[in-house]
């Protein structure tokens, strides 16, 4: 996703939503650590005020442009 | 130990410090492991580079976080689904995952505050279900494939959706969004296709 900072904070939802829940499983080790899991959802909780500025803003991210 | 990032059938070298690993018909595309993982610039970081590596290969990325021995073991692993890898590689081939999230403007509000009645909460309901079915069904026709994920959201999916058709895909949303200005309709892509690339998700 290459956009602006504004575009990431949007699409981190989608961001975990597909690296942590989606992909092939492979059995192997998963060494996603407690740590790493915590700091995501603190991002998230930070991101629900940036979501509904979005909203109000009628802001769309920009898509197609990543290539 | 070393991460597993990508399976393709593309046989061509990954960029260092990435290294390719043979298995069978697949190949698997390795990464050092990450001394510096921890939170969402993690993710991203990865995001970016299953990206460039999409640019030039149709693959399946691996889920994230996926780190085996060594090379012996990813072969093991990877052939031992083989066949299986192989047709989802084939589903996917020359298409791209675009996400949406739809959602009533101001849905951070309790929902569903102006119903007075049991069976005006009813009708509101429906009508709720109705708006995301509607969404989803006019964008399902532009795409290869198309599956929800869970959310709070009136709808949460990923789509499937060939290279050529994003741009399309991308217009029908906009017109949605027009269309239906009580919504709020957020899509992002285009990226890997995550969602479609195991069973178990797709």
């Amino acid at each position: 996703m290459s956009t602006a900072v504004a575009d990431r904070e949007v699409a981190l939802v989608d961001l975990v939503d597909r690296l942590l829940g989606g992909g092939v499983v492979i059995a192997g080790d998963i060494t996603l650590s407690v740590a790493d899991v915590d700091l995501v959802y603190v991002s998230l909780r930070a991101l629900i005020s940036s979501v509904a500025t979005a909203q109000e803003k009628q802001l769309l991210p920009r898509m197609g442009e990543a290539w | 130990m070393i991460r597993l990032i990508a399976i393709t059938d593309d046989a061509s070298m990954p960029p260092a410090p990435l290294h390719a690993v043979g298995c069978g018909r697949l190949t698997a595309i390795c990464a050092p492991v990450d001394e510096h993982s921890g939170g969402a610039d993690s993710l991203w970081r990865h995001e970016e580079l299953v990206e460039s590596l999409m640019e030039t290969r149709d693959l399946l990325p691996v889920r994230f976080g996926t780190q085996l021995a060594d090379d012996e073991a990813v072969a093991q692993a990877v052939g031992a689904r083989g066949g299986q890898l192989a047709q989802r590689l084939e589903l996917v081939r020359g298409a791209v995952e675009l996400a949406l999230r739809v959602d009533e403007r101001g849905a951070a509000e309790p929902p569903l505050t102006g119903a007075a009645t049991g069976t005006e909460y009813m009708q509101l309901q429906a009508d709720r279900v109705r708006n995301g079915r509607m969404i989803h069904d006019e964008l399902a026709a532009l795409a290869r494939e198309t599956t929800m994920l869970p959310g709070p959201e009136l709808l949460r999916a990923a789509y499937l959706v060939e290279r050529s058709n994003v741009d399309a895909f991308v217009a029908r949303v906009r017109k949605l969004q027009e269309a239906n200005p009580e919504l709020v309709l957020i899509c992002t892509g285009p990226w890997p296709p995550y969602s479609f690339a195991d069973e178990e998700r797709a």
